[in-house]
């Protein structure tokens, strides 16, 4: 199971995003922390589905 | 001939192949077209008038000379400005791209003009479609022809395509489908637009939104003329490894007109439900209409639905930024304010949380697919609402407000997420005059059967026959 990310603070958006590769401003993050708190939420609920023996769609095939 | 701007693909091919109306006088007679009513309705990014008119001669000479001819030949069409067009700008509707010229087609562009379609040029988008709204702060927003007091959206991403083809300014158009581009304008502009199974029709050569729920497919004004538009261009392609190798039926040929007998399953909860109450009724007398004809209908529930919403944008918000990052970092102002705030919201999202949207998308295809198995296709409303108007971000939906952009893609992504093939067509208006769309779903590769319900219901009905007030006659 995933961890919650429970802090959503601009400094946590930050650092996540330079993980990422991306060097947002302040403003920017802020702007972003409605939307990308509610898309935590709703990825978080993803977890509760029986997903442990389903393969995803993203295999690689030779031929 | 009189109002050739409101013939069909059908009609245009037959009268051009049987020399009643010569291809230079179909193609002239929409360039006036689009410059008598374009400047309003910025349907076009760019107007490939010279090289329009060069290839209906050459389709004229062929005619006098006895050669072969497509099935499409003579015929105009217009692309959405994300389909590489060889010697033309494709802008994608963007800034960033306001000046890249491909040298070759897309796929798909080679194979119409191989069956004698002609571009009359390049449509208006949202920004890199990144939005079902149509919404382009660089080239101006595409303006819905249906109501001429109120500026109201288009749809999108594929707005100028359903723009085009509802105001007869072209018969056909090219657009995409990642979450709804095609049938969200083809349901808020009164037409008929497909998005073919996952891997139908090539992808190769059209600029990219997320490449695993990326679809192109044919608007029209008819199912008729998305079938003949669908088998010009479906097929495998080596250039798009996704592509499939199943033969390309004809479609037009399986549109028998006959509905009697077919397994029809409604999608009430969370579709028809989660709709204006207008938009309800018009598809449940669409739904009736079909049972008159013969067809048999229940209700069936796709509980997986629910999630496809977080699923979705974990796969599209990884994709496009992986598309986008190079630009994100180094020219973010010139990206319009909303698609560069969807690109960005994508570094928050993880590889687990991408894999999980993938495994998600593995239960909600088995879902459909067991609905299917039942029933030839499911029917559901395109959209929820009818067209916003311009700037709204909140819109009645029955008793309550809802948000504008995540009502418009709600009914259409599923399908996206799916890859089941999907057909939008009109279904009815509005008190205020707006189109109604719906949506008819069939089996993996099984767009036949989709066209030809679509198909029975317009012979039986006159809604994708109306033309909008602000196209004139």
């Amino acid at each position: 199971m995933l961890a919650r990310m429970s802090q959503t603070d601009a400094d946590t958006l930050r650092r996540a995003a330079r993980l990422a590769g991306f060097d947002f401003a302040a403003a920017d993050l802020e702007a972003l922390r409605p939307a990308i708190e509610r898309a935590l939420e709703a990825l978080a609920r993803l977890e509760r589905l029986p997903l442990s023996s389903v393969e995803p769609v993203t295999q690689y095939r030779v031929i | 001939m009189a109002s050739l701007h409101w013939a069909s693909v059908a009609d245009l091919a037959r009268l051009i192949a049987t020399k009643e109306v010569s291809p230079i006088e179909v193609v002239r007679g929409h360039l006036d077209r689009i410059a008598a009513l374009d400047g309003g309705l910025r349907s076009f990014i760019t107007v490939c008038a010279d090289a329009a008119l060069d290839a209906a001669r050459a389709a004229e000479a062929d005619l006098a000379a006895g050669r072969p001819l497509g099935p499409l030949h003579g015929v105009p069409i217009a692309l959405k400005d994300l389909f590489d067009t060889a010697g033309v700008r494709t802008t994608g509707g963007s800034k960033i791209l306001a000046d890249r010229v491909p040298a070759e087609d897309a796929t798909v562009v080679r194979r119409l003009r191989a069956a004698g379609a002609i571009v009359l040029g390049k449509l208006n988008m949202h920004e890199f479609a990144y939005g079902p709204e149509g919404r382009n702060a660089h080239y101006g927003d595409a303006r819905n022809p249906w109501d001429a007091a109120e500026p109201r959206i288009a749809g999108g991403s594929s707005s100028g395509s359903g723009v085009a083809v509802a105001a007869g300014l072209a018969p056909a158009a090219l657009g995409s489908d990642t979450g709804g581009s095609i049938r969200i304008p083809a349901s808020l502009c009164g037409i008929t637009g497909l998005k073919p199974t996952y891997g139908r029709v090539s992808r190769a050569g059209v600029l990219p939104l997320a490449w695993s729920m990326d679809h192109a497919g044919p608007m029209t004004r008819s199912a008729l003329d998305a079938a003949l538009l669908l088998r010009a261009m479906a097929g495998y392609d080596p250039g798009d490894p996704t592509t499939s190798v199943l033969p390309v039926p004809d479609y037009a040929a399986a549109l028998t007109g006959s509905v009697k007998g077919l397994r029809i399953g409604l999608l009430r909860s969370l579709f028809l439900d989660a709709s204006a109450p207008d938009v309800r009724e018009a598809v449940e007398r669409a739904a009736k209409a079909l049972e008159e004809l013969g067809a048999h209908v229940d209700e069936v529930k796709l509980e997986h639905v629910a999630h496809v919403a977080a699923a979705s944008m974990a796969i599209v918000a990884s994709e496009a930024l992986a598309y986008h990052a190079e630009w994100v970092r180094t020219r973010p102002g010139d990206y319009q304010p909303d698609v560069l705030e969807r690109l960005r919201a994508g570094a928050f999202v993880s590889g687990v949380h991408y894999v999980r949207g993938q495994q998600v998308r593995v239960l909600v295809r088995a879902e459909v697919d067991e609905a299917l198995a039942k029933r030839d296709v499911l029917l559901a409303p395109a959209t929820p609402i009818a067209a916003p108007r311009i700037g709204e971000n909140e819109t009645a939906l029955g008793d309550a407000m809802a948000d504008v952009r995540s009502s418009l893609i709600r009914l259409t992504r599923p399908f996206n997420f799916s890859g089941h093939p999907a057909c939008a067509l009109p279904c009815g208006f509005t008190a205020g005059g707006l189109p109604i769309g719906m949506q008819v779903v069939g089996r993996p590769f099984d767009e036949a059967t989709v066209l030809r319900v679509a198909d029975a219901y317009q012979r039986a009905t006159e809604w994708h026959t109306k033309h909008p007030p602000l196209a004139g006659r």
